[in-house]
C-alpha cells in the first residue's frame, strides 16, 4: 500500500474520513459535547464516582452501535455489571433483538494478565481477519472498568504496576489505531483537594487517554452531567445534561 | 468452561462437539471467535431463567427486580441495628429453600468478622422459614414426603458453612482459600461477609496499601462471583463523610471501595420504619422500600403502611 515510511496530510484526511468517523452513544447529551460521538481510532475515558451512570452509558452505547451502526462490540467487564436484560430492556423494536443481541460479546476480565492476554489474543484475531481479506466489523471495545484492574497493582515500593499500566494504555491505543475500533474504558474517582473528586490512577494515566469525560450525578433530580476534561477538538469544560429511565430516552 | 464454544456443541444437525470442532475453519460463524466470548444474546436466555435468592421481604425482592443476583456481588450497608445482620442470616437461610418449592436448594457460606452471628436466631429463622415455605405449598396441594423431608430447620443449620476470622490477614486468606474449596463444593450459591469493613477500619497505618489490598479483594470476589455462579453479599458499616462543608452518613472504606461491587444497597430508618435503597445497580433503577425484622426474620412491612416510593 504505502511505498513510503511516512503519509502526507491529505492521506491522513482520507483516512480520517473513510475509516475514522465518528460513533454516536446513543446519548444525545453526550454526542453534543463530543461533536458527534466517539471516534474510531482513539481511546475515550469515562470517569465519575460510584453511581454517575457510567455503566449504564457503556451498556446504551453497546446497543447503539450493535443495532445503529451494525458493528460489533466486545465488552470486557470486571465488575460483573454486564446486564443483558438492561439492553434488551432499552431496545425499541424486539423484533431485531436477536440479532443486534448477538452482535455483542461479552468476556469477564479479573486481572490484569488476563487483560493482557484478551487484547493480545484480540489483536492477533483482528490481523488473521485482516490478512484474510475478511471485513471484521468490530467497531466498538468498551472496558468497564479499567482502574479496577490497575489499582491493586498501583503504587507501593516497585513500578511494575505503573510500567504495567502504561502498557496497557498503549495496547489499547495501538488497537485503536490499527483496526480503527473505539475504545472505551471507564475510570472511577479518588478525593481531589478541598472535598471535590478528580478522575483515579493519577498524573501518567492522565496523557494516555484521547478523551476524558467526567460524569456526575446530581442526588435529587437525577440528572446526570458529562463534563470534558479532555479532547483535541472541542473546549475544554464544555458540558451538557442527560437523564437515565427505563426506555432511555435521553 | 468456555461459554463462547457452547456454540458449536449444538447437535441439532447430528454434529458432535468433536466433528464439529474439527469442521471449524470453514463452519466456524465468523462473529464467534472472540476467545472465551460470549453474546449479549447467549446471556440473556441464561439471565431469563437465573433464580434470584428471595430477602423474605416481598417490597425488597421487588425492587431489587426478585432477589439478591447470583453472580453480582451485593453491598448491603446500613447504621448499626438497622438489621445487616438479621439479612445476612436471613440470605443464609433462604438460599437453601429447595427447587422444588421454588429456591436454589443451595448452601451458604458465612463469614463473620465481628462476631455477631447468632446461631439461636438463624434457628429461630430457620423454622419459620420452613414453616412458611411449607404453609404456602400446602394450599397447592400435595407435598412429596422426599421434599418434607428436606424442610428441617436442622439441615439448615447444617449447610450454613461458617468461617470466623478475627484479623484482615485471615479475612484476604479464607478468600483466597475459597477459590479452592469452592471447586469442591459446587453446592455453594451464596457468599455471606459480616462485615467487610470491620478489620479494615484499624491497624492501618498506609491507607493507600489499604486500598490496594481491599481492590484486589474485591476483583477477587468478583471472579468468585462469576465463575462459581455465586451471590456475593457483603455486609458493610456506615462512617461519616465531610463534603461540601457538612457531614453526612456514607458507607465506610471511601471512595475507590464503592465501585468495587455490582449492586449497593444502602438500609437507612425513615421515622420508626426500616427502608431499603439501591443506590446503584446496573440492572434496576434505584428506590426504596420498607421492610421490618420480625421474630420470624425479614417480612414486609405492616400492610396498613405499605408503600414502595419509586425515583
Amino acid at each position: 500500500m504505502h511505498q513510503h515510511p511516512w503519509q502526507n496530510g491529505m492521506e491522513l484526511l482520507e483516512d480520517v474520513l473513510k475509516n475514522k468517523n465518528c460513533i454516536s452513544t446513543g446519548c444525545e447529551g453526550i454526542d453534543t459535547v463530543l461533536n458527534g460521538g466517539l471516534r474510531k481510532g482513539q481511546l475515550t475515558e469515562l470517569a465519575g464516582p460510584s453511581s454517575s451512570g457510567k455503566t449504564q452509558v457503556c451498556l446504551c452505547t453497546a446497543l447503539h452501535v450493535a443495532d445503529k451502526e451494525m458493528g460489533e462490540v466486545m465488552f470486557l467487564d470486571t465488575g460483573n455489571s454486564f446486564s443483558s436484560k438492561r439492553i434488551a430492556s432499552m431496545m425499541e423494536k424486539e423484533i431485531r433483538l436477536e440479532r443486534v443481541m448477538t452482535r455483542i460479546f461479552h468476556q469477564a476480565v479479573f486481572d490484569i494478565f488476563t487483560m493482557f492476554t484478551v487484547l493480545n489474543d484480540l489483536c492477533l484475531n483482528l490481523r488473521q481477519e485482516e490478512e484474510r481479506n475478511r471485513e471484521r466489523k468490530l467497531c466498538l471495545l468498551i472496558i468497564d472498568s479499567i482502574s479496577s484492574l490497575i489499582t491493586p497493582i498501583l503504587g507501593g515500593k516497585n513500578s511494575n504496576g505503573w510500567s504495567m499500566m502504561v502498557s496497557i494504555g498503549f495496547l489499547l491505543k495501538k488497537l485503536a489505531y490499527e483496526h480503527n475500533i473505539a475504545v472505551l474504558v471507564t475510570n472511577h474517582t479518588v478525593g481531589g483537594e478541598r472535598g471535590s473528586s478528580k478522575p483515579a490512577l493519577g498524573e501518567s494515566w492522565k496523557c494516555i487517554p484521547h478523551v476524558r469525560l467526567f460524569l456526575s450525578n446530581d442526588r435529587e433530580t437525577y440528572i446526570r452531567n458529562v463534563s470534558v476534561l479532555k479532547h483535541t477538538s472541542v473546549i475544554l469544560g464544555r458540558s451538557s445534561t442527560f437523564m437515565i429511565n427505563d426506555g432511555w430516552k435521553i | 468452561m468456555l461459554p463462547g464454544r457452547a456454540i458449536f456443541s449444538n447437535r441439532s444437525d447430528g454434529v458432535t462437539p468433536m466433528t464439529a470442532h474439527e469442521r471449524l475453519p470453514q463452519n466456524r460463524p465468523i462473529q464467534s471467535d472472540f476467545f472465551g466470548a460470549q453474546t449479549a444474546w447467549e446471556m440473556l436466555s441464561e439471565e431469563l431463567v437465573q433464580k434470584h435468592i428471595t430477602t423474605g421481604c416481598q417490597d425488597l425482592d421487588d425492587i431489587l427486580g426478585g432477589g439478591i443476583h447470583c453472580k453480582e456481588v451485593t453491598e448491603i450497608g446500613g447504621v448499626p441495628g438497622i438489621g445487616k445482620t438479621q439479612i445476612g442470616i436471613q440470605l443464609a437461610v433462604n438460599v437453601q429453600i429447595p427447587d422444588e418449592f421454588g429456591g436454589l436448594g443451595g448452601k451458604a457460606i458465612y463469614i463473620d468478622t465481628e462476631g455477631s452471628f447468632m446461631v439461636e436466631r438463624a434457628y429461630q429463622i430457620a423454622k419459620a422459614c420452613v414453616q412458611d415455605v411449607l404453609s404456602i405449598s400446602a394450599i397447592d396441594g400435595k407435598v412429596a414426603e422426599t421434599h418434607r423431608k428436606k424442610m428441617n430447620p436442622n439441615v439448615f443449620l447444617a449447610n450454613i458453612l461458617y468461617f470466623r476470622v478475627c484479623s484482615y490477614t485471615e479475612q484476604i486468606a479464607v478468600i483466597n482459600y475459597l477459590e479452592k474449596f469452592l471447586a469442591e463444593e459446587r453446592d455453594v450459591k451464596i457468599l455471606i461477609i459480616d462485615s467487610v469493613s470491620f478489620l479494615f477500619r484499624q491497624d492501618f497505618d498506609d491507607l493507600a496499601l489499604r486500598t490496594r489490598i481491599l481492590s484486589e479483594m474485591s476483583l477477587k470476589l468478583m471472579k468468585l462471583a462469576k465463575s462459581f455462579n455465586l451471590a456475593v453479599v457483603l455486609l458493610n458499616q456506615v462512617t461519616t463523610k465531610f463534603t461540601e462543608g457538612s457531614f453526612h452518613l456514607s458507607l465506610a472504606l471511601g471512595d475507590s471501595w464503592s465501585h468495587a461491587c455490582t449492586n449497593r444497597v444502602i438500609l437507612y430508618w425513615n421515622n420508626d420504619e426500616r427502608c431499603a435503597y439501591i443506590e446503584k445497580s446496573p440492572s434496576v433503577r434505584s428506590a426504596s422500600s420498607g421492610f421490618s425484622v420480625t421474630a420470624e426474620g425479614i417480612r414486609n412491612i405492616i400492610p396498613s403502611h405499605k408503600k414502595i416510593r419509586i425515583l
